[in-house]
């Protein structure tokens, strides 16, 4: 897996490239922890070139969730593939974890 | 490649890799659709990363033999191990409709499998964990 990163009006978007299954996984939650540990709180996660996702990145989202709730930070998703969508809504993970079809409408979603 | 593969795997998350390629190849030799491949592989890795993240006690190398088999428009996977006495179809489903913020964050693995497969069967035999996995298949030309 591949990663980009930018800010943007205090929202780190991170691009995911690749596949998130066991392997690449425990990468995604180091970045994640460390950046939130770096007193970020506001990330938007791009996944229109995430392939790939199993448990193991549903977890690492899941942490990243809680870890964000207790500084009142927020996670949201965004232009996630077809087949990736359906792992999370298969895992009841759409109703609460905001997925977005753009990036635009990403953003915007914190500003109100 | 034939209609029925053995594959051996470590007992090493790397190995996950390893499982993709050999699960993709076979995919495409059969005509899966991307969705059905999809599918197929992430169960077959939940059920690895398994075995290999919990079932051993001890540090040394063991061997995972997958068995992949397609006929008739359906797939049978044989993954057997050498591991401690494990049945993943006794697991308690999570609650996938309490808040994130709540929930457990172990379970959802053969909960997506569940989903994913059309059949699921265990046996411990000889020593061994045998999980058979079976799941019909669409094809494309």
């Amino acid at each position: 897996m591949e990663t980009t990163e930018t800010k943007t009006q205090g929202i780190v978007m991170l691009g995911l490239k690749g596949k998130l299954d066991a392997t690449t996984s425990p990468q995604l939650q180091e970045k994640l922890f460390a950046t939130i540990v770096g007193g970020e709180k506001h990330f938007a996660i791009d996944c229109a070139q995430l392939e790939y996702i199993s448990s193991a990145g549903l977890r690492t989202l899941l942490l990243a969730v809680k870890q964000l709730r207790t500084v009142n930070g927020k996670i949201v998703l965004y232009a996630l593939k077809t087949h990736v969508k359906e792992v999370f809504d298969l895992a009841g993970f759409s109703a609460a974890l905001p997925l977005f079809g753009s990036q635009t409408e990403a953003l915007a979603s914190f500003t109100h | 490649m034939s209609a029925l593969v053995t594959v051996p795997f470590k007992n090493q998350l790397g190995e996950i890799e390893r499982l993709g390629q050999v699960v993709t190849e076979f995919a495409q030799h059969h005509h899966w659709s991307p969705q059905a491949l999809f599918e197929v592989n992430v169960s077959l890795e939940e059920i690895l990363t398994n075995v290999i993240s919990y079932g051993y006690e001890d540090n040394r190398e063991h061997e995972i033999i997958l068995r992949l088999a397609f006929t008739d428009g359906e797939m049978t996977a044989e993954i057997e191990d050498d591991g401690r006495p494990f049945n993943p179809l006794e697991m308690t489903e999570p609650d996938i409709n309490k808040p994130l913020e709540e929930r457990q964050v172990g379970g959802l693995g053969i909960y997506l499998v569940r989903k994913f497969m059309t059949n699921l069967a265990y046996q411990r035999h000889e020593g061994k964990n045998r999980l058979t996995l079976k799941k019909k298949i669409a094809t494309e030309e």
